[in-house]
């Protein structure tokens, strides 16, 4: 790759989005106009709600001079105008209710009303509420505490406030006339204890106060740090997807793609200069809009607080300073990630408009992931970590808030994270670039009879790198309904037939129809050839010498992951099932059946199908990463993807299907072996206590030596496999080859043009 | 210069199955000479073209540019020829200058000569009034003078047109292919597709007729037309395309029939 190149392109994408209107307006104009007018909506609002006055009708079943003093001069009495927002009320009496009205016909003309915004709020005073204050209150004050003679507080009927919630000015209305009505019962009280001879402390022996330790920067760093992160991480995406759409989608639309692709740029070249541009432009909206929105909210906050509009607001205060420096550090690789993204996606759209579509479904993955962060019971640590995107917001949550010592053990596995994420992401676009099938891709009329002809008469040897993704997908999906369907039972007869149905109906049988469906070639594509004979022991002593890393990954997976304690109860009975059930069946149905049936699906027709993709290790991690989503919990998936990885490893070398299932079935009953023997054994045989020692929970553990020993032999055995002449599919060849002679120097120009072209004016 | 052997280009199509764009096409073209590709839409002109310009890879056969591969020496190949389609490829955000300028800057031109280059090109094309137009706000004509210039402006020993004239009124395609010709003179090996008979006829030093993926018949006009004994290309190319299709349904049927 050349550089010049790199920056010749970026420099012209950079210069033509800068005269593209729409792009200038989604990333300059749009955030600094947006917050400042959100902003100074919301101070309106705060200003209308504040000043606006609620209109109370007071609806009395009896005249109101027989309460204790409520109402004076259509307003509350000067003492309950003293309740929150008490003086923004004005009363309108109706002492005067229709004739022959009761209770509910009062409630009905008065939701009326509500709903036609003559009054915000209504309060209904029943009939006979005041005699029966009073009889309450004479009753207390006669009373001398002996339980039998306490007053019915039931006897006196309730006080209704009826508000129409549609109604933001009916739900206020409805909260200051609440206040109002507290504060006179709390005077009603004090008047009643002090009737009643008891002191008001009486009420309330003791308080209880409050201390929060957190400073009111580091609550208001605390806070803001839930904001600022997620609308850098959704500008810095929205600011990519815009101008790749643009730099791909629109550049094929007018035709300008070709003519680039006929320079002497490198593919990669022009990949890297538009994912500058478009990093540039991702970084830019991001930035713009946290500076818009942190001198509006600054603003707004002050205003708020200046107008004493809001309690809350003197909490809140404007971002801190500290946040926009670990923002800024963090705008990079977040801008690099989701420009890489948008490019690959972007460039696999015909038009703008079709980019557009895109759009929702890369939202859709980030977005669950940026919720992730803001769960109350996420935390930073090294699972979390590990997590693109998410660990990325936890990080700067935790450095906003200043918990510099949390983060700094996480810095590395975030970033680590990040950049495979990225490179993966441009390696993606990159290959996107060179494919022809993305770049030169026409419209067709897509018609559910055209393409199951297609599918039917087109039928390859082995299946397409599509049908393979649909396999796997599919086989996803059928697990995920089929879990809905899981015994509840841990009757080990259920368990079994569970397990036979799922692996053979619903792995195993899929995956053989769609290859006799949809393949010429079903022994290729299963991989049904006789390896070399020594492959088959070659593979069982694998699993055997990788059993104990098996383990360690295992453990080190949980570690990683906890299991919840809820998830282990769950999966108590399951175990104790399986410790039950006879030997021979827990080997059939646990180790040998998921052996064969996962095998045929997963390193038979979707791997088959996955190498048309032109690169083994492409093909393999794929394959691994259906194989492992396809497996129960998370800890279960992480474990049997890099056990795929293997397995998958095995299958293209050898070329058959029977080393993985020796691999498989062997590694699946070691498992169960291994747990079936308990720290007890050490004592009984003692002759295992070269290779075991005494582990937590009364279980064994592998000495740290004959770990060591395992890797050693397990890589000697995955060199034996390296060196296997394995068979490469067509792809995989011209990919080969391309790599090959694209290194070596050019051939020799028949025509002196070639001389006097490179003499000339190249620099 | 260019050298084409036993081309093949297939790709899957919903609708055709294993569409076969190319069916193991040859030809031999020299510096100095105008080797025209004369076919109805949908013959292969563009595929076969775009092969040669490496943004294709054939799927068997072999092409060679100026003595280098198009499949394993793409980037030098690039570097030998300038590419003229007719939808231009122009960007609607850059003027005339700015497009023919970048795209000497990514064939490595140094700036003094790149300037006089283009100073030249502009003068010889009458481009010095559309300078400072940006893309967006030409004409096809202007698109496509801008179009020429950029694929002229590394000094290439091979150009190649693809239906170069489609979208043009008379005079600005009048004044395309004479510019063609000059080339010619200038000792450049050039590609011309076309499915305008006139044009090929006066322009086209060799002439390959294609159908379907084939080359039907291929020489200089004179030889073509004393070959297959027509007087006129456009009577010949007719019959040739005629006859092939009728064989073709034959063949057809035939093979319908199992015999």
């Amino acid at each position: 790759m050349q550089w010049s190149n790199i920056r010749l392109i970026f420099l012209r994408e950079f210069r033509d989005q800068l005269r593209d209107r729409r792009t200038m307006f989604t990333i300059v104009v749009l955030p600094l106009l947006l917050y400042p007018l959100l902003g100074l909506t919301m101070m309106q609002v705060a200003q209308f709600l504040g000043e606006h006055r609620s209109v109370i009708l007071l609806i009395a079943g009896e005249p109101l001079s027989e309460l204790p003093p409520l109402v004076d001069q259509q307003q509350f009495t000067a003492e309950l105008r003293q309740a929150p927002e008490g003086d923004l009320l004005d009363v309108v009496l109706s002492e005067d209710p229709p004739a022959g009205a009761r209770e509910e016909a009062l409630r009905q003309l008065a939701a009326q009303r509500t709903q036609h915004r003559k009054f915000d709020a209504v309060v209904v005073i029943p009939a006979g509420f005041g005699q029966a204050l009073s009889r309450f209150q004479a009753e207390l004050s006669a009373s001398d505490g002996e339980p039998g003679e306490r007053p019915a507080v039931a006897a006196i009927p309730p006080l209704e406030v009826i508000t129409n919630k549609a109604s933001q000015q009916s739900r206020i209305a409805g909260a200051r006339v609440e206040s109002v009505l507290r504060l006179w019962r709390q005077k009603l009280v004090e008047q009643s204890l002090a009737n009643s001879r008891v002191p008001l402390a009486a009420t309330r022996p003791f308080e209880v106060t409050d201390t929060d330790v957190a400073p009111a920067e580091v609550r208001r760093a605390a806070m803001w740090s839930k904001i600022l992160p997620f609308v850098v991480l959704i500008w810095a995406l929205t600011g990519a997807f815009y101008p790749a759409i643009d730099l791909c989608a629109g550049e094929k639309e007018r035709g300008t793609l070709e003519t680039l692709l006929c320079c002497p740029a490198l593919r990669s070249e022009i990949v890297w200069g538009k994912l500058l541009t478009i990093m540039l432009f991702s970084a830019a909206t991001a930035l713009l809009n946290l500076v818009s929105m942190g001198m509006t909210g600054a603003f707004v906050i002050g205003r708020l607080d200046a107008m004493q509009m809001s309690g809350a607001a003197v909490e809140i205060g404007p971002p801190p300073l500290a946040a926009l420096a670990w923002l800024l550090l963090a705008l990079p690789p977040i801008a690099a990630l989701f420009s890489a993204l948008s490019l690959a996606i972007a460039a696999f759209a015909r038009s703008s408009k079709e980019g557009q579509y895109y759009l929702m479904p890369l939202l859709i993955i980030n977005l669950p992931l940026m919720m992730l962060s803001v769960l109350p019971a996420a935390e930073l640590n090294l699972g979390t970590s590990l997590i693109p995107v998410t660990g990325i917001l936890l990080l700067l949550q935790a450095l906003i808030e200043g918990r510099y010592l949390d983060a700094l053990p996480f810095v590395l596995p975030v970033v680590g994270v990040t950049a495979i994420c990225c490179l993966l992401a441009i390696r993606w676009a990159i290959h996107q670039f060179q494919s022809e099938a993305v770049l030169f891709r026409e419209s067709e009329r897509w018609g559910l009879r055209v393409w199951l002809r297609h599918v039917l008469r087109d039928r390859g040897e082995t299946p397409s790198f599509g049908e393979a993704m649909l396999c796997g997908v599919m086989l996803l999906v059928i697990g995920f309904f089929a879990s809905f369907f899981a015994p509840q039972s841990a009757d080990w007869r259920t368990i079994a037939a569970s397990m036979l149905i799922v692996q053979v109906g619903l792995i195993a049988a899929p995956a053989l129809l769609m290859t006799i469906m949809l393949t010429r070639n079903p022994r290729r594509t299963l991989l049904l050839e006789t390896p070399r004979p020594a492959a088959i022991p070659a593979a069982l002593l694998l699993a055997v010498t990788l059993h104990p890393l098996v383990g360690q990954l295992g453990k080190f997976v949980q570690w990683l992951y906890p299991l919840s304690d809820e998830m282990l109860q769950a999966l108590r009975p399951l175990e104790a099932s399986l410790e039950q059930a006879p030997l021979w069946q827990l080997l059939l149905v646990v180790a040998l059946v998921p052996a064969v049936c996962e095998e045929l699906a997963f390193r038979g027709f979707v791997l088959s199908g996955l190498r048309h993709v032109g690169h083994k290790w492409t093909a393999i991690v794929v394959a691994s990463l259906l194989f492992g989503l396809a497996h129960g919990i998370l800890q279960q998936k992480l474990t049997t993807c890099v056990i795929g990885v293997v397995i998958g490893y095995l299958a293209v070398q050898s070329g058959s299907l029977w080393p993985c299932i020796v691999f498989h079935a062997t590694n699946n009953a070691l498992v169960l072996l291994v747990g079936r023997l308990d720290a007890g054994l050490l004592e009984r045989a003692p002759v295992w206590q070269g290779l075991f020692r005494a582990g937590q929970d009364d279980t064994l553990e592998f000495h740290w030596p004959v770990v060591a020993l395992a890797a050693l032999l397990s890589l000697a055995l995955l060199f034996w496999f390296r060196a296997l002449p394995y068979q490469r599919y067509d792809e995989e060849r011209l990919r080969e080859a391309l790599d090959q002679r694209t290194n070596e120097p050019p051939a020799l120009a028949e025509s002196t043009w070639e001389e006097d072209v490179a003499a000339g004016p190249r620099r | 210069m260019i050298h084409v052997r036993q081309l093949t280009k297939s790709y899957p199509d919903l609708g055709r199955g294993q569409f076969v764009a190319l069916a193991g096409i040859c030809l031999d073209a020299l510096p100095g000479q105008i080797y025209g590709l004369l076919g109805p839409n949908g013959a292969g002109k563009t595929t076969a073209l775009r092969i040669l310009s490496t943004v294709l890879r054939p799927t068997a056969g072999s092409a060679t540019v100026n003595g280098y591969d198009v499949l394993t020496q793409p980037a030098h190949v690039r570097r030998q020829i300038g590419f003229v389609s007719n939808n231009t490829g122009i960007y609607d955000r850059m003027t005339a200058w700015e497009t023919v300028a970048y795209f000497g800057r990514l064939f490595g031109l140094e700036e003094d000569w790149l300037r006089e280059r283009m100073e030249r090109i502009f003068d010889r094309l009458q481009m010095n009034e559309i300078r400072d137009v940006p893309g967006g706000k030409m004409s096809t004509g202007m698109k496509q003078k801008v179009s020429i210039a950029r694929a002229l402006v590394h000094d290439p020993p091979v150009l190649i047109f693809d239906e170069a004239t489609v979208g043009l009124d008379v005079l600005v395609a009048r004044a395309l292919l004479q510019t063609v010709a000059e080339l010619r003179e200038l000792g450049k090996c050039i590609i011309f597709s076309t499915h305008i008979m006139r044009e090929a006829e006066r322009l086209c030093d060799q002439i390959a007729i294609m159908h379907r993926g084939h080359f039907l018949a291929t020489g200089s006009l004179p030889e073509l037309l004393d070959r297959h004994g027509e007087r006129d290309l456009e009577e010949l190319f007719f019959r040739l395309i005629t006859s092939y299709d009728q064989q073709d349904a034959a063949g057809g049927v035939l093979a319908r029939a199992g015999t």
